[in-house]
């Protein structure tokens, strides 16, 4: 029995293939919670998503370039979510309207062009590949890239983790302060665009947020501790991520989706038992009917 | 401690928030040392004051001339646009009031861990140190909230309705640590409805009515009643704060 399981859970692992995948899966797990537990403290969630759409004329103009080529793809992706968070911002300090507006415009207005760039140039093949990911054609090239860019933002977070945790606090604070607040933001979204870049790799420009957002909103309703949420959001990442990768090859589902779909029912059940917040919880610390009487009684 | 100094001037400043003029011509200076409270009806323009001296508001005509430096200055709005779920200690709330000295990188030493202790010790929030924020009823979370100004060793404190939401306790120790924090040389400016407190609490005001200011002692409007009182502009402006 046991032997069946070891089988089961290494022997996708023979291929250089799943091995790639299984790496670039595990650097994303290891940031894009992270992230994505910071994005979630600012209510910044929707905006990342809207964000990673933002992506796809970047990634279809290097595409029609530069044919199925991973890392100029993820450059023509960084490039145009930069420019559409630096466009949004513009937009919103000179006509006063909130950023999300222009923002939800600007990424129906890139999402559309993309797809536009995509089916102009391209097979259905590769728009499904570029929309919903193609872990498993990670070749050693882009796997080192993404590695890098990863590493590059670990170590940018835990650099800046103080000024990014009081700016998402109270970015009023950090704005008095005259210094930091400036930069903090600016580097925060340059990380988040960065990291959404190399999750379009693995999960695809529809679904790259979502090893990002729903570990780390999963990880809210376990814990009411900075430094508790951020392992246990990587980590429900990496489950996820080794278990949706062997789901597809055993079943031969799309990796990328199965991978959401698990740290999607990993937010779910936190939802139902997470004990801060949850919905069992909250159930179970309703106070029955005829408490106050009887905390009355008492005194 | 009376000093003559003031850190704080207004000088002709005119502020508005969009096309509207809110507030015009005021000139005034806040003593170091003072604490000056801000009254006025609804709509008078308390706020854009605040965000006029605390540099968020570029004036259209006149200046504001601070003294204090940026990261001495503190300004706690009204019910605090915090996210109450935020997974914080209040502990690690406080200590953020050190930016000005250890800013992004620096780490914290045993002697600044030393002064935040003492800081909720004077404030009565030693028991919640590692309460998560979340968990807080209004009154601690604003103690939590001065412990980041003491922290901050905020020399211009601007607070907007700093008592509301606040047990009664919690008023009493806020009020002792703002004098002590004025004692010391600190600029204070509060915005109050409730009157008893602000007699309490200081004896200088500004008055906002009709897009101006006007400094004027507590006593003159707490002493006579609304019937009879002087100006026609004190009366509008009474008339929009609750009566003690």
């Amino acid at each position: 029995m046991l032997d069946t399981w070891i089988w089961w859970a290494s022997s996708p692992f023979d291929y250089a293939f799943m091995r790639r995948a299984l790496a670039a899966c595990l650097a994303l797990s290891f940031t894009a919670p992270i992230i994505g537990v910071l994005l979630s403290l600012r209510g910044l969630c929707l905006m990342s998503e809207a964000l990673s759409h933002a992506m796809l004329p970047g990634i279809a103009l290097a595409f029609m370039l530069a044919g199925f080529s991973l890392p100029l793809m993820m450059l023509g992706g960084l490039a145009a979510g930069l420019v559409t968070v630096g466009v949004a911002s513009a937009i919103s300090l000179s006509s006063g309207l909130r950023e999300d507006a222009a923002m939800a415009s600007l990424f129906l207005l890139a999402m559309a062009s993309g797809v536009m760039l995509m089916t102009l140039s391209g097979s259905a093949l590769d728009l499904g590949h570029i929309l919903f990911g193609s872990v498993l054609a990670v070749d050693t090239g882009t796997l080192l890239l993404v590695a890098a860019s990863c590493s590059l933002v670990l170590v940018a977070l835990a650099v800046a983790y103080r000024a990014l945790v009081v700016e998402s606090l109270d970015p009023l604070f950090l704005t008095l302060q005259g210094r930091h607040a400036g930069w903090t933001k600016a580097l925060f979204m340059s990380l988040t665009v960065t990291t959404l870049v190399v999750s379009f790799q693995t999960l695809g420009a529809l679904m790259a947020a979502g090893l990002m957002l729903l570990p780390a909103t999963a990880s809210r309703y376990w814990s009411r501790r900075l430094e508790t949420m951020l392992p246990l959001a990587c980590g429900l990442a990496v489950l996820s991520s080794i278990v949706g990768l062997l789901l597809s090859y055993h079943l031969d589902l799309p990796a990328g989706p199965a991978i959401v779909l698990l740290a999607g029912g990993g937010y779910l059940i936190s939802l139902l038992l997470g004990p801060h917040g949850g919905m069992l919880a909250r159930r179970l610390s309703r106070p029955a009917p005829g408490e106050a009487e009887r905390e009355h009684a008492n005194v | 401690m009376e000093t003559q100094t003031a850190r704080l001037r207004l000088c002709d400043l005119q502020l508005a928030q969009g096309s509207r003029t809110v507030l015009e011509h005021i000139n005034g200076e806040f003593r170091d040392g003072a604490i000056t409270a801000l009254i006025g009806a609804n709509g008078t323009g308390k706020s854009t004051l605040i965000q006029g001296i605390m540099g968020m508001l570029k004036p259209i005509a006149g200046r504001v001339e601070c003294q204090v430096p940026n990261e001495r200055r503190a300004w706690l709005p009204q019910q605090l646009a915090l996210d109450l779920t935020f997974p914080m200690s209040v502990e690690e709330l406080v200590m953020t009031g050190s930016w000005p000295s250890h800013g992004a990188f620096k780490g914290y030493c045993a002697a600044h861990y030393r002064k935040g202790r003492e800081i909720m010790a004077r404030l009565g929030i030693s028991h919640l140190a590692h309460r998560p924020l979340g968990e807080l009823s209004g009154g601690q979370r604003q103690r939590a909230l001065i412990g980041r100004t003491l922290m901050q060793e905020a020399e211009l404190l601007l607070l907007d309705e700093p008592f509301a939401n606040v047990d009664s306790d919690t008023v009493e120790v806020l009020m002792t640590v703002l004098r002590d924090m004025a004692r010391d040389g600190a600029t204070i400016i509060v915005v109050l409805h409730d009157m008893e407190q602000l007699s309490r609490l200081t004896s200088e005001a500004i008055v906002l009515a009709g897009g101006h200011a006007r400094w004027v002692p507590v006593e003159s409007f707490l002493q006579q009643p609304i019937a009879d009182s002087p100006a026609p502009f004190l009366t509008h402006a009474i008339t929009g704060v609750g009566t003690c």
